[in-house]
């Protein structure tokens, strides 16, 4: 039983040893219960109840008080993710574009103001660079990780 | 507020946006008036409508809740004008207090200690950040910009250097004319290392004015509170008759009625100084009624009815922890964040109370405020409430949007914390560069063997959310897709 997740580092394979009704990992040990109740017995004894959700991709995984989340990817899938790009944090407006196409940005600099729940959120440079292009105009919608400009 | 009417035995109406239709408060009243309109404006804070809605259902009063309408004069006003009771102050109390400006004079004409500051009346946003400039080097720094019109942090900010001061000021002017139509900006100095302590005052219509003690709500991230608790860690008895007299003379001094609070800032110094009172309930208000066992929301009722209040003398029993559940990444800013609440289990056991506006199978939006639920614990002392507040956190379960429970329960071990010394500063100071989950590598391996499990036992086929089982109401999306693509 092999499962492919996304991590920092690039894609996890992940494989699973069969014990009977358990699942086993490093160590630590699974048994599924009725209901989808899982039973985790980790690898320094320590006892935990799993609560799991799937919302898309993504598995969502309660456990001892920690949540992490674990997106499976398809063996061989690629991370299609622009780089230099900088995307909207959270569904909002544009407030105003501070910076124009071709315009030189330091490190820091503010780029574009956005507004989410009544609060006003600041999109700056993570690094120096020129700006190539500049996708949304103040008062325009963005979606959760829209790309707002790009930087070189 | 609907639990405490159908305890009273008063019938209650929701009036709800098209959007929030079918949520947990619509399902609890008694009726349900679903306003017609797209925006915030064309519905919860559209007057005529609201009323319009009071008189078709056959409403004699009207609870404004916090937020929204809470402390809006006019619409006080325009309630008691179309022969409705309004449970809250008069609108002349309102706007004596609502314009922040106006209420720090009021409070220095009655003898209540203000924050050292300036107000600047220019409504001209040239002149207006002229004028705040120049008044900004006679206050000194580092200072706070506030609007008048403000609250929640919206058109706040501080400054630590003059070099930001246009910048500052030309941000929190434009946030407070998109909040409240109102750009309006003092100054104040910004007192560091001071703690945020609040008085509960209530107020019958029969001459009775009263403080519940205080409770203290130093720890906040962007101006907005995220842990809150009473009796303040470092209170003693003469600093709270101190300012529980203060409070109710602040009260007294705009003929106050109804639930309200003054909030203060208690400085290293012992000095306190009036911040601004909040003429509705807050949403912190549980903590005073665990402690003092005085439901504030009844006694509003009552005083809303010309009756006068119940309390006794004030007895502060036990302690009391809130902290605020809010839909938002803390490792990344505290930005929020939307998606569905495939699984919400909330902690359970004594001393636990759960204040929420949402259930498993909701669905988070970016329409409104990402404040999910409180989270209230009481314990006879405080030590025990930080313990029981960590056991309810560990076994709180929210799946499918991330939430700031992590950050909450790490908050609880901070060194700060557990010593009652926190201030308004110390969020930043325990993490300058952000809060990050603290590393649990054999969780994290751990959350992988069960990520991997559930993909293997399919369970996302039978067990993503348990509102996808139900056979009435329409199929969410999220289970449709689920089904078809299994």
């Amino acid at each position: 039983m092999q499962h492919t997740f996304a991590s920092k580092e690039g894609p996890l394979e992940v494989t699973l040893v069969r014990e009977g009704e358990a699942f086993v990992l490093e160590g630590h040990r699974l048994t599924p219960h009725t209901r989808g109740r899982l039973h985790v017995q980790m690898r320094d004894g320590r006892r935990c109840l799993a609560h799991v959700a799937k919302v898309g991709d993504v598995w969502w995984i309660h456990l001892s008080g920690r949540t992490y989340r674990w997106e499976r990817v398809e063996p061989g899938a690629s991370n299609a993710e622009d780089e230099g790009g900088l995307v909207a944090p959270m569904p909002g407006k544009v407030l105003e574009v501070l910076v124009k196409e071709g315009d030189v940005v330091e490190a820091g600099t503010p780029l574009m103001v956005l507004e989410a729940m009544k609060m006003e959120h600041r999109i700056v440079a993570a690094a120096d660079g020129t700006v190539v292009s500049v996708h949304f105009a103040a008062g325009d919608q963005v979606a959760q990780g829209a790309v707002l400009l790009e930087l070189d | 507020m609907l639990r405490a009417c159908k305890e009273a035995g008063h019938p209650t109406v929701a009036v709800c946006a098209p959007n929030d239709v079918g949520t947990l408060f619509t399902e609890m009243a008694d009726e349900v008036v679903v306003l017609e309109g797209e925006t915030i404006g064309e519905t919860y804070l559209n007057q005529p409508q609201i009323l319009q809605a009071a008189s078709t259902t056959g409403a004699t009063a009207i609870h404004p809740g916090f937020g929204f309408l809470s402390e809006r004069a006019d619409f006080a006003r325009a309630v008691k004008e179309a022969g409705l009771t309004w449970i809250g102050p008069s609108a002349e109390a309102i706007e004596k207090m609502g314009d922040k400006m106006t209420a720090r004079q009021t409070m220095r004409a009655a003898g209540v200690p203000v924050i050292p500051g300036e107000e600047v009346e220019e409504e001209d946003e040239r002149k207006a950040l002229e004028a705040l400039r120049q008044a900004s080097t006679r206050v000194g720094y580092p200072l706070l910009l506030k609007a008048s019109s403000g609250g929640g942090g919206k058109g706040m900010r501080a400054v630590h250097d003059p070099a930001d001061f246009d910048q500052a000021a030309t941000g929190a002017r434009r946030e407070a004319v998109a909040a409240f139509g109102d750009g309006r900006i003092y100054i104040e100095r910004l007192l560091s290392g001071s703690k945020h302590i609040e008085i509960q005052v209530l107020a019958d219509t029969h001459g009775r004015t009263i403080h519940l003690g205080e409770r203290e709500c130093s720890v906040q991230r962007r101006h907005q509170k995220v842990f809150e608790e009473a009796p303040g860690p470092t209170m003693d008895v003469e600093l709270r008759e101190a300012m529980g007299q203060a409070a109710v003379a602040a009260a007294q001094a705009v003929d106050y009625v109804g639930a309200g609070t003054v909030e203060f800032l208690l400085a290293p110094t012992g000095e306190f100084f009036f911040l601004e009172m909040n003429t509705r309930i807050q949403v912190e208000h549980p903590v005073t009624e665990l402690v003092t066992g005085v439901d504030i929301v009844r006694e509003q009722l009552r005083i809303a009815r010309g009756e006068p209040m119940s309390c006794g003398p004030l007895l502060i029993r036990g302690h009391a922890i809130e902290v605020r559940l809010y839909a938002e990444d803390a490792a990344n800013g505290f930005l929020p964040s939307i998606g569905p609440l495939s699984l919400f289990r909330p902690p359970e056991g004594p001393g636990i109370r759960l204040d929420t506006g949402v259930r498993e199978g909701d669905e988070v939006t970016p329409n409104y405020d990402p404040m999910l639920a409180k989270l209230i614990v009481w314990a006879p002392s405080r030590p025990e409430a930080l313990e029981k507040m960590r056991r309810a956190l560990d076994e709180f379960v929210v799946l499918g949007t991330t939430t700031n429970i992590e950050f909450l329960r790490d908050l609880c071990d901070a060194q700060p914390v557990v010593d009652g010394t926190t201030t308004t500063t110390t969020i930043d100071d325990l993490w300058p560069n952000g809060w990050n989950p603290p590393h649990a590598p054999m969780l994290e391996e751990a959350s992988l063997l069960a990520a991997a499990s559930a993909e293997t036992l399919g369970l996302h086929r039978r067990n993503t959310t348990t509102s996808s089982d139900n056979t009435h109401g329409p199929a969410s999306p999220f289970t449709t897709i689920q089904r078809r693509f299994p």
